[in-house]
């Protein structure tokens, strides 16, 4: 039901051309653990997954496990991900950060639901995912764990 | 036709003294995470006298403050988080009393709403006071049996106003929150 509900979401939002994260409407910057800024639209030319995600959020840990196996067997193939946390206590995010063994890519920018990047991506649930192609172009939208996996290695051609 | 004015004026003054509720702090459950979803704060959000809603992710719970003078419905922050698909598991209203002498089984109109004492010894508020409502589908089915034992009056079954509730001066039907202090 929260699959759909998004995909009707962003499915307002594209309303004709298929929305890419060059769009500076979907473009956002977070500030990584260290304090370094990930820009979206830098990351164009890689197979992303860019997902929402708290640390209150019991699926989201959960379906962290997922990725974790996932990022470790694809990201030699160049599988990126990008995780964008709603939290809005930075000790809480970090703690995750280490509890769940996220290695790739995750920002915050505190504002809780109405963080930039979850207003322009007009997440509404957590997890929210959406899957995005080498040229940018969003292609999928919260898939389900194998649906997932079968799309990442379509993008990456294997 | 002045002098009638300004007795209402007045009237209408010593009410909002006497008693005026302004933030409530809202727990909400369901099938799924409710946290997780931004259906309840939006939903809430959008109720006519709320003006603002932060979520306290800590506590699990909404921090709903409502605009000045407006005598808030309790109903419509339940409908609100009904209608996104979640049910109300706690709900407390904090308000600023004056005076307010309350009492076991005690029906009294505040803030233009009536409210039934479910347990409290007698006093007198004064200051900001935090009720919790006990009322049907305003806490867990469990909670509800237990504080519905608390007393003996029908209303607190159906939150309208019975026989028993006469003698306070209310009407039969009215709508009568019960809580706790």
């Amino acid at each position: 039901m929260i699959s759909l509900f998004a995909f009707s979401a962003v499915a307002a939002m594209a309303q004709g051309p298929i929305p890419n994260i060059t769009d500076y409407r979907l473009d956002f910057t977070v500030t990584d653990i260290k304090g370094d800024s990930i820009k979206l639209s830098s990351l164009k030319g890689k197979v992303l997954i860019l997902d929402f995600w708290a640390s209150w959020c019991g699926p989201c840990r959960f379906a962290n496990k997922h990725l974790v196996k996932l990022y470790s067997k694809y990201k030699d193939k160049g599988l990126e991900i990008l995780s964008v946390s709603l939290d809005d206590e930075l000790k809480n995010w970090k703690k995750a950060v280490i509890k769940d063994k996220i290695t790739w890519m995750n920002g915050i920018d505190l504002g809780g639901w109405d963080a930039l990047a979850a207003i322009k991506w007009q997440v509404e649930a957590l997890p929210s995912s959406f899957v995005v192609n080498k040229n940018g172009d969003v292609v999928a939208i919260n898939p389900e764990k194998d649906e997932l996996e079968k799309k990442i290695k379509e993008l990456l051609g294997l | 036709m002045k002098k009638l004015i300004s007795v209402f004026v007045l009237t209408l003054i010593t009410i909002v003294l006497n008693a005026q509720f302004t933030k409530a702090s809202l727990q909400a459950s369901g099938l799924t995470c409710a946290m997780c979803s931004k259906a309840v704060k939006v939903a809430l959000e959008k109720v006519s006298f709320v003006k603002e809603v932060k979520v306290n992710i800590k506590n699990q719970e909404y921090a709903v403050a409502f605009k000045e003078n407006s005598s808030p419905s309790f109903d419509e922050l339940k409908k609100a988080v009904e209608d996104a698909g979640f049910s109300v598991a706690s709900l407390k209203v904090t308000g600023n009393f004056s005076d307010v002498s309350v009492d076991k089984d005690k029906h009294i109109e505040l803030d233009g709403k009536n409210f039934h004492f479910v347990s409290s010894s007698s006093k007198v508020l004064n200051g900001e006071q935090t009720f919790t409502l006990v009322d049907k589908d305003f806490l867990s089915a469990k909670d509800f049996k237990k504080y519905s034992a608390a007393t003996k009056m029908e209303c607190i079954k159906t939150g309208k106003a019975a026989n028993c509730c006469l003698k306070d001066g209310i009407h039969t039907e009215e709508r009568v929150y019960h809580v706790i202090i």
